[in-house]
């Protein structure tokens, strides 16, 4: 069992607190994301998990045992995890045959076994060709992949990935995306996945964890996380959302509603009762759709139209706010666009 | 970041390396200040009085400044065309000229100047006697005099400006062609462009290099010692020297070498605040090219001005250790008649000091390098790796050596280890801490960025697989760092072997080492036995170079670090 607890987690570099106050629980063989900004948290909270951080309050536990509170710490050797780094860190002195067998020749497992699950590891993620290759003789997506193999060679409870593609292009990018689902699917490990691309975290976690200045934002599905966004910064970070002044029972609530989800008619009349009137400030053609910036009642609102909809700069528009697409939002924490 | 368990063995490393850093700086300073303050009767001001006022004490001082910053205007008016002719020209022979300048910047000072009196001294002078048969002139005349203030400047000019050159060469290297191409699309010619953009870019490392070589020429002891001695001058160096002859004066000395050692802090902060600020410093991108100026027809007269420099500290120099080391009488014309392998089979087979002074020297230059580069791999991967809380401290201290001149530390040093608990003056520990010292700070700095080339990550990856952080040291780290390492090795082994600075205030006469051996020949005037030794110690140093060299330093790591 590998059920993560993570209680009050504080982390603290110099003065600057990076770790604020972090609970959470992830299921044995859970896949999750932690998503937000640079400089969220997110990272350190990984490496706090990892054991390579000691936390300054609260405590991690790892199936009901405790592995981090401040000043012990179990190394991160003995925690039965392994780990994807952003930069793969494959050694280069080692083949990839090498790279992927160290984890078990540390276990001290007889020759012929490394040699076997090495192989075993090497066919499932395609590296059969590359073994006696060197980690610079490799490209992007096979180094990832050596990454992979040699996490996963271990058969660890808990894998931890460390925004693992960013070092790859776009199309590799959502290979590699379904392809680490896969794995976890086929393994049932439990998996921390720290990310800042809403879209990665969408397509891969079953639990997405928002993270704003060291504080848990907002967790859920990734449905829950952008149908029903509980914050400006979640609003703003997954998607785009604008984030708009509103009236709800006669008090002044600030709402969410998506780009896609107004409606914007060059005709007054022509949309939903209640359309607010606007200026168009700027139009982009992006093929599929059209974006918009226009200007109503003070505020700049951003909406994505189909591409037939066709307003030039300057001329009015009317703006239609479907109540069911507004979610109300009850406080409106600071950062975030 | 601090890592690891509490119980990590990483504390214990810091505290030893911090208390042997401590001990390697602090002592030596310590009692140099506290013996600059004392007289017979007790704390006394009256060093610094006789400092400020004695006029064989002022007058080294003024010499020393003078002729050092002559110095540091030679070398930048020499490196800075020098280098962009070899940076960014297709001047012909561009690695040939670059490796000559390498191979003055390993000239121990002390042969050069040696050198340098075969071929100037007024009277013997190789380039003398060859001026009066060219031009008839008189027996008395002597166009060259290499004993003059002039000489010595003109000396330590040829063997620091390849510290200048090394400074311009790399930061004109690093200026990305967009910065030039971006001015001349505006309609600059390219001297303008050289002018307005190029030299701006590179006055940093200009001013730098400018600075070091002041420093270079300000603390040389080698040199100094063997062309004012005769000449009836003293530099500051020599004078602190002349300072522990009969009758010693200890106390004035460590007064006399406070002005130095401030000199020296003072100049290294200039350079630090030159060189760091912000902006002003090109740093180049990964696919910044560099263009390459076409001179068409001043390519040779670039070529014949690299030539003349070159000639003057390579050329000339080394053609006159060799004449002297295999003709009877130096300086002479070699022919058949004049040749002689006595100078070499005196040197290793009659001459009572060298097979005690090759021993030494060997011992030294090993036990140095094995010790500095051990040392300097526990402190530099202790504060690259910021294992450990202050590690700020550690590399403070580490770097610490750096603002001591060898000569002001060989006082300290003396000061320090001529009295109980620590007897060690007359022995070769002495000479081992003066050594360690001394090439410590450029170890350290060298394998710190050694360490900081590996990204933490392929350890990391190496914990979370099971390995202990022994382990990953063992079967990760050091198989990366192999060559780096070896590369630190064979640097403080040269900088061992021809250090004379502190050396010539430590030996006593079983623990002389080949530079202090050169040394005292200089005094008998045995021209052949000291070339025959100089170019035994650059025989050996160029081997050891050579092997560096074949270990590339180059440590590849997957990625950039990222945060």
């Amino acid at each position: 069992m590998a059920t993560l607890e993570l209680h009050g987690l504080v982390k603290r570099f110099g003065g600057v607190t990076v770790v604020d106050g972090i609970d959470l629980t992830i299921p044995d063989g859970a896949f999750v994301c932690l998503l937000g900004p640079s400089g969220c948290g997110k990272t350190t909270l990984l490496r706090l998990i990892a054991g390579f951080v000691a936390p300054d309050a609260g405590e991690i536990a790892v199936g009901g045992k405790r592995v981090s509170a401040p000043g012990s710490v179990v190394p991160p050797e003995r925690r039965g995890m392994s780990m994807i780094f952003q930069s793969y860190a494959l050694w280069p002195h080692m083949t990839v045959e090498q790279n992927v067998g160290y984890g078990l020749r540390v276990r001290n497992l007889p020759a012929d076994e490394v040699r076997r699950r090495v192989a075993t590891i090497c066919a499932a993620t395609q590296l059969e060709p590359l073994m006696k290759r060197y980690p610079s003789e490799l490209s992007g997506g096979q180094q990832q992949r050596v990454a992979l193999a040699r996490a996963l060679v271990v058969e660890p409870q808990t894998l931890l990935l460390d925004e693992p593609l960013s070092n790859l292009d776009a199309n590799l990018r959502e290979e590699m995306r379904f392809e680490i689902r896969r794995l976890h699917d086929e393994f049932r490990y439990t998996t921390v996945y720290v990310t800042h691309d809403q879209s990665e975290a969408m397509a891969t976690a079953d639990l997405i964890v928002v993270l704003n200045a060291g504080r848990i934002e907002q967790a859920g599905t990734a449905e829950d996380i952008y149908r029903r966004p509980s914050s400006a910064f979640v609003a703003r970070f997954v998607g785009g959302a604008n984030v708009l002044p509103g009236r709800l029972a006669g008090l002044a609530t600030p709402f969410s509603i998506r780009l896609e989800d107004i409606e914007l008619v060059a005709a007054p009349g022509a949309g939903a009762a209640g359309a607010v009137r606007g200026t168009v400030v700027r139009r982009v053609f992006l093929g599929s759709s059209r974006d918009y910036v226009v200007e109503a009642d003070g505020e700049l609102v951003r909406v994505t139209t189909p591409p037939h909809v066709d307003v030039q700069p300057g001329e009015p528009v009317w703006l239609g706010f479907p109540p069911e697409r507004c979610h109300p939002i009850e406080s409106v924490p600071a950062g975030g666009s | 970041m601090t890592r690891g368990s509490p119980r990590d063995f990483s504390r214990a490393l810091f505290g030893a390396a911090a208390l042997v850093l401590l001990a390697m700086v602090a002592l030596p300073v310590g009692w140099l200040v506290a013996t600059s303050l004392s007289g017979p009767h007790g704390p006394t001001l009256e060093n610094y009085v006789t400092l400020f006022t004695d006029p064989t004490l002022v007058q080294p001082f003024i010499i020393t400044l003078e002729s050092s910053a002559a110095v540091a205007i030679l070398c930048v008016l020499v490196a800075v065309p020098m280098g962009w002719c070899v940076a960014r020209t297709n001047m012909p022979l561009r690695r040939l000229v670059r490796v000559l300048v390498m191979a003055s910047l390993v000239t121990p000072p002390f042969l050069g100047a040696i050198a340098w009196e075969l071929l100037a001294a007024p009277n013997t002078g190789f380039l003398n006697q060859l001026a009066r048969v060219a031009f008839h002139l008189d027996r008395a005349v002597h166009p060259f005099n290499i004993y003059t203030v002039a000489g010595l400047t003109f000396v330590n000019f040829l063997y620091t400006f390849p510290y200048a050159f090394t400074f311009v060469a790399n930061a004109l290297e690093r200026v990305p062609a967009d910065l030039e191409d971006a001015s001349a699309i505006l309609g600059a010619r390219s001297a303008q462009t050289l002018w307005r953009i190029t030299l701006p870019l590179i006055l940093p490392a200009i001013l730098a290099g400018g600075l070091i070589a002041f420093l270079q020429s300000m603390t040389v002891f080698g040199s100094a010692a063997i062309l004012t001695l005769p000449a009836g001058f003293h530099t500051m160096t020599t004078r602190i020297w002349s300072l522990f002859q009969f009758p010693p004066k200890p106390a004035l000395a460590a007064a006399a070498s406070m002005p130095i050692l401030l000199l020296t802090l003072l100049l290294l902060r200039a350079q630090q605040l030159i060189l760091g600020r912000k902006g002003y410093v090109v740093v180049g991108g990964k696919g910044a090219r560099r263009a390459i100026v076409a001179l068409g027809k001043w390519k040779w007269l670039a070529l014949g001005f690299c030539a003349l420099v070159l000639l003057n500290a390579i050329v000339l120099p080394y053609g006159a250790l060799l004449d002297a080391a295999f003709v009877k009488v130096a300086p002479a014309v070699p022919t058949p008649a004049n040749l002689t392998w006595s100078h070499l089979h005196f040197v290793f087979f009659e001459l009572d000091a060298t097979p005690v002074a090759l021993w030494n020297t060997m011992i030294l230059a090993l036990g140095a390098a094995t010790i500095g580069t051990a040392l300097a791999l526990v402190v530099g991967y202790l504060v690259a790796r910021r294992a450990v809380r202050g590690w700020q401290l550690l590399g403070f201290l580490a770097t610490a050596p750096l603002a001591i001149p060898s000569i002001v530390l060989g006082v300290g040093l003396f000061l320090a280890y001529t009295r109980p608990p620590l007897l060690l003056f007359g022995t070769l520990w002495i000479m081992l801490i003066a050594f360690v010292t001394i090439e410590f700070p450029a170890a350290y700095q060298q394998l710190v960025s050694v360490t900081s080339s590996i990204h933490p990550e392929l350890e990391e990856a190496g914990r979370l697989l099971g390995a202990t952080r022994l382990r990953v040291l063992r079967e990760i780290t050091s198989p990366l760092m192999r060559s780096g390492l070896v590369a630190t090795w064979c640097f403080v082994f040269i900088g061992a072997i021809r250090e004379i600075s502190a050396a010539i205030l430590l030996f006593t006469a079983p623990t002389r080492t080949i530079a202090v051996v050169i040394y005292d020949l200089n005094e008998s005037g045995d021209t052949g036995s000291i070339a025959v030794l100089g170019l035994l110690l650059m025989v050996v140093t160029f081997t050891v170079l050579a092997v560096a060299n074949r270990v590339p330093i180059a440590v590849t790591a997957v990625e950039e670090f990222r945060e």
